[in-house]
């Protein structure tokens, strides 16, 4: 009995030391739009959804490295380098945790960067969660992406669609309708970048629609993440599904992403179109999107695929 | 026999009506999105309708003789036009206030009361109806209005998750709506030719 006992509170010392040691905080918060975690371990914060599947990783920061990209398919977004090199004017829709704005802003300082996040807790949390500060090289909208689309006139170079609630996406932001609303703010070699994933039924009904509004799509598997990065540009020639006409991205900026982001890796992410299956699949658009009956997320960030 | 098909004309009221507000958010995603505040919107216009509309209905199944023919037959017309506005228009309607008005919450609830206020009021003026009806046969009032209401909030349920599980996911909203306006037309006139039956069921 005496040994059992030993076992035991050996077990509970452990385990408080071990929680002691690897949380330095767990904080939830029920917003209006969202069920949000942040946890905090060692230098390392990142921002959960809650979701029916469990909690999808939305965003992650190290404060002692705030340029390392920690969410694999963040990543994977600078592809639209090789489609526009020159990002001047950015829209990422949807802010998370801003884990792609920092090494951005570090490599364009120049660039304006305009994030549109609907829910002002998630701003907030990321401003005293996760040391992101809006500038007026970064500055944040607090409203619906497609609104800020709509009523915006701003040519954008590169054009992010990054946007989640608990692991799915809004279907208004899915269809035929909102990607050639977001092609009308291209500009003529603009990009348009939304993160996919792949293992859904949406995956190949994402793909479909997007096609139908550009003519030209790349896309990009994050490794062992289940995200697709889908790249596209509203433009025919040059056939910019070939690599050998991607742009040789700038050596300017090589020394800020310096083992933070291979560009050579990130090229050879690139996969081939499924399409068989993108034939088969529905298009999405505002009159028929059940895209919350076709799964948008069966990966979280975290897992292995 | 008429009975059952009575109760089945009820419950049919129940699923147009909160059918038609899982639709109406379809309609309303694409210009405000589908964030609680529009669904807030939503559901109050709708219960809005639903008190406004008890209110007329009783009112109206105290009427006498062609002063409640009358009134029935302007509620029926005003539900049918209405439905018929929203599938045909109503997409068009939504741009067109999204343009107009640039707040948010005053273009949800502006939208929500031209495309969604009407018809649901002028359906929602049957309920009382239907209690007077039963009230007419025999029934005693509390039963009947137990009835009534108990057999239309099940409609209600079938409506709501016989359109989000099984009409979104396989139809476009577009065609959901004519569907819609089909099934009020059928619906209504039934409901008419129940409601000016004098003989017992």
């Amino acid at each position: 009995m005496k040994i059992l006992r030993c076992i035991l509170g050996l077990a509970v010392a452990s385990a408080s030391l071990a929680a002691a040691e690897a949380g330095n905080y767990v904080e939830s918060f029920d917003t209006i739009y969202n069920s949000l975690t942040i946890e905090r371990t060692g230098s390392v914060v990142e921002l959960r959804a809650r979701s029916r599947r469990g909690e999808a990783l939305e965003s992650a920061v190290d404060l002692s490295d705030p340029l390392k990209l920690m969410v694999a398919y963040t990543r994977s977004l600078y592809a639209g380098l090789f489609f526009q090199p020159k990002p001047s004017r950015v829209l990422m829709i949807g802010l998370g945790g801003a884990g792609f704005h920092r090494l951005f802003s570090a490599a364009y300082p120049d660039s304006l960067l305009q994030s549109v996040e609907l829910d002002p807790k998630v701003l907030e949390l990321c401003e005293t969660r996760m040391g992101f500060k809006p500038t007026g090289k970064m500055p944040v909208a607090l409203t619906d992406g497609r609104m800020f689309v709509k009523r915006d006139k701003t040519q954008w170079d590169w054009i992010i669609l990054d946007a989640f609630r608990g692991g799915f996406v809004p279907p208004h932001l899915k269809t035929e309708e909102f990607y050639r609303e977001c092609a009308g703010r291209l500009s003529d070699r603009g990009v348009f970048i939304s993160n996919l994933h792949s293992g859904t039924e949406l995956f190949h009904s994402d793909i479909k629609t997007i096609r139908a509004v550009f003519p030209q799509v790349v896309l990009f598997e994050t490794e062992g993440r289940g995200n697709v990065i889908a790249c596209a540009v509203k433009y025919l020639t040059p056939d910019m599904t070939q690599p050998q006409n991607w742009a040789a991205v700038e050596k300017a900026v090589a020394h800020v992403f310096e083992g933070r982001l291979d560009l050579t890796a990130l090229k050879a992410e690139r996969m081939a179109i499924p399409k068989k299956q993108v034939e088969r699949a529905r298009l999405l658009t505002d009159d028929f999107s059940p895209v919350e009956f076709l799964d948008a997320m069966k990966t979280n960030n975290t897992g292995p695929k | 026999m008429s009975l059952l098909v009575f109760y089945l004309v009820v419950v049919t009221l129940g699923i147009l009506s909160m059918g038609f507000q899982m639709l109406g958010s379809r309609l309303l995603s694409p210009h405000f999105g589908s964030a609680i505040d529009v669904w807030a919107c939503l559901i109050s216009t709708f219960l809005a309708a639903f008190s406004i509309g008890s209110m007329a209905g009783g009112v109206i199944s105290n009427l006498e003789g062609a002063a409640r023919r009358r009134s029935q037959l302007i509620c029926a017309l005003a539900a049918v036009v209405s439905l018929a506005v929203t599938a045909l228009f109503g997409r068009a309607l939504v741009g067109q206030i999204e343009i107009a008005v640039t707040a948010v919450l005053p273009g949800v609830l502006a939208s929500c009361l031209a495309l969604f206020f009407v018809p649901v009021t002028a359906l929602s003026t049957f309920s009382p109806q239907c209690v007077q009806f039963l009230a007419q046969r025999g029934t005693a009032p509390g039963k009947a209005s137990g009835l009534v209401y108990g057999v239309s909030t099940l409609g209600n349920i079938a409506g709501v998750m016989l359109t989000t599980f099984v009409l979104i996911p396989h139809f476009r909203v577009s065609t959901l709506l004519y569907i819609w306006l089909a099934v009020a037309v059928l619906n209504l006139a039934a409901l008419l030719r129940f409601l000016r039956t004098p003989t017992s069921l």
